[in-house]
């Protein structure tokens, strides 16, 4: 868009872009004041008495936090292998189908997307329930598969969509078997989104609540759940610490998963 | 499941020769199998988890917090006790409104991103991709620091001089709907963008020197055009919302609830499976009936622009 065309609007095109400049800081506002206020001298969150970093020590002596920080990465480790792994297999599948088994099938495969996350939550503790199964790791697990399935099969798909059907072909007239057809050309062409998947999944688990509130047993309380129960009596620098070392975990995950495949992720963006 | 056609595995003409039909049956076998772990875990995890949530809100409770079995509506005639509707048409309000503003920010910033130059357009996406992709929790309690008593925001409305004093801004509505926003306008603007960013910017430009004003070209050229984006945004905003009960207690003091805290409360505190069950159904069925009314509106809409 050229400045010579746009001048019937430029009015207009200027307020909507200080209000989408100000959008934009009004998403940084909250996450710089956590950042900041981590560092604070002072027993209460809002009133600085100068800078420390005496929480982030408190914190590394959290017995309950550290647990809970390990049963939120043991959790999101398996729940991401589990749904990568399911997303692949159901991508590699797909290709295989009919249109309208596709379509089916995507459909089936997408419905926790539409579906209220604390509804699905319920319904497992349902089964759960029925079953008499134990409230702990196990069930955490599933409950986590069934939130990020979805979108690892939206990620893994989309690359799988991408490849050169030939290259598969070509491995099988050269006598490569199904398997190392898998180990050797779908895998390797498909390790970028492979590993962008894995991390979204893992973030997606670890930072689960609503469903954790459901899956988890007695001596399974994830990272979340201890933060909101602690949050019901007050914020503390405590856990502005904590939440810094979170967000630096998001700038690591951003990073890891690759900018370019992000975009792709949450635009469907190709050109790079 | 329709048949299947793949270059791997030529459909048979004519006799079929029993190596052609091995073949045949493996590729089957391979596909069945490679579709079976998300197959399974949709089929068992979902369907059979909702069928029977739905089978419990008919159900009676038993005092142990469990379910007796039975057949009756109760739960279903209890949720029409005032009490209960009204925090279901609280949520809707809030779910409705909340929807609004993320849609109207979220076009707004993807109309000045699609604007900017390509190289540009990277750089801010990775800016909207940071708040997106940090934890929920952070980023309600950051709403905590910032609306405290005598916090950041108290102490610039005390200097402008719209306060005076130390002003309770949380637990407050508006810190809840405050909360709400945050948490939802980064998923409400990436759908947009992708939609606005495959738009032709020509259109727009040809509806300028056809005659159009700037909002002319928005609401009848380029609005139009965004709508599946705009659809999408809306479904993402409004139906996540009716299921959060974290914001509410957090920035609202657990006073106005919404349905999320609702069916949180009917499991953990009450104990009352079949009720939390039936307020799980009627949010299942709210879902569904605003997902049909936005499918419905956008089609009419489209017939109405051809």
């Amino acid at each position: 868009m050229s400045g010579r065309t746009r001048i019937p609007g430029r009015l207009p095109d200027a307020v909507t872009a200080w209000l989408a400049r100000g959008v934009i800081v009004f998403l940084y506002v909250p996450i710089v004041a956590v950042v900041v206020l981590s560092f604070n001298d002072s027993d209460v969150t809002y009133k600085w008495a100068g800078f420390s970093t005496r929480w982030y020590g408190t914190l590394a002596q959290d017995t309950d936090l550290l647990s809970a920080l390990r049963v939120s990465a043991e959790a999101g480790v398996i729940s991401a292998t589990l749904a990568t792994f399911g997303g692949l297999f159901a991508a590699m599948g797909m290709a295989r189908l009919g249109p309208r088994g596709r379509a089916l099938f995507s459909g089936g495969l997408f419905l926790p997307l539409v579906i209220p996350e604390i509804v699905l939550g319920v319904a497992l503790l349902s089964v759960f329930g029925m079953l008499k199964a134990t409230l702990g790791l196990g069930t955490l697990v599933l409950g986590h598969l069934v939130v990020t399935l979805p979108y690892a099969a939206l990620i893994v798909l989309g690359a799988h969509r991408a490849l050169d059907p030939a290259l598969d072909e070509a491995a099988a007239d050269l006598g490569c078997g199904v398997w190392q057809r898998f180990r050797l050309v779908t895998v390797p062409l498909l390790k970028q989104a492979l590993l962008a998947s894995w991390l979204l999944c893992f973030t997606i688990s670890f930072g689960n609540i609503v469903m954790s509130t459901f899956t988890s047993g007695v001596g399974t309380t994830t990272l979340p759940l201890r933060v909101y129960s602690l949050l019901k009596t007050g914020l503390t620098p405590e856990i502005n610490a904590l939440g810094t070392l979170l967000v630096l975990f998001t700038f690591v995950i951003i990073l890891g998963a690759g900018l370019r495949q992000m975009r792709r992720v949450l635009v469907g963006d190709d050109s790079g | 499941m329709a048949a299947v056609t793949v270059a791997a595995a030529p459909p048979p003409t004519g006799t079929v020769s029993p190596a052609a039909r091995t073949d045949r049956i493996r590729h089957h076998a391979v596909t069945v199998a490679l579709l079976a772990p998300a197959g399974l875990t949709v089929v068992a995890l979902v369907l059979v988890p909702l069928v029977l949530v739905v089978r419990n809100s008919f159900a009676r409770p038993d005092p142990y917090g469990g379910i007796r079995g039975g057949f009756t509506f109760s739960n279903y005639h209890e949720l029409l006790d005032p009490v209960y509707l009204k925090v279901f048409g609280y949520s809707l309000g809030m779910a409705a409104l909340n929807t609004a503003v993320c849609l109207l920010l979220g076009y707004v910033v993807s109309y000045y991103l699609a604007g900017r130059p390509p190289q540009r357009q990277g750089l801010l996406l990775l800016l909207l991709i940071v708040p997106f992709w940090t934890d929920f929790l952070v980023r309600t309690f950051a709403w905590i620091n910032l609306l405290s008593p005598g916090g950041p925001v108290n102490a610039l409305t005390d200097a402008v001089g719209l306060t005076d004093g130390q002003v309770q801004w949380i637990p407050s509505q508006g810190a809840s709907f405050v909360g709400l926003v945050y948490a939802f306008l980064p998923t409400a603007i990436f759908p947009i963008y992708a939609t606005l960013r495959g738009v032709d910017p020509s259109l727009g430009e040809a509806a300028r020197d056809l005659g159009c004003g700037w909002w002319r070209v928005h609401i009848r050229v380029l609005l139009p055009l965004v709508r599946p984006g705009l659809l999408a945004a809306a479904l993402l905003t409004f139906v996540p919302t009716l299921g959060v009960f974290v914001i509410p207690v957090l920035l609202g003091g657990g006073k106005n609830q919404l349905v999320g805290n609702l069916i949180v409360t009917l499991y953990t505190e009450f104990r009352n499976q079949p009720m939390g069950a039936a307020a799980s159904v009627a949010l299942l069925v709210l879902m569904i009936v605003s997902a049909a009314v936005l499918g419905t509106a956008a089609s009419r809409l489209r017939r109405k622009a051809s």
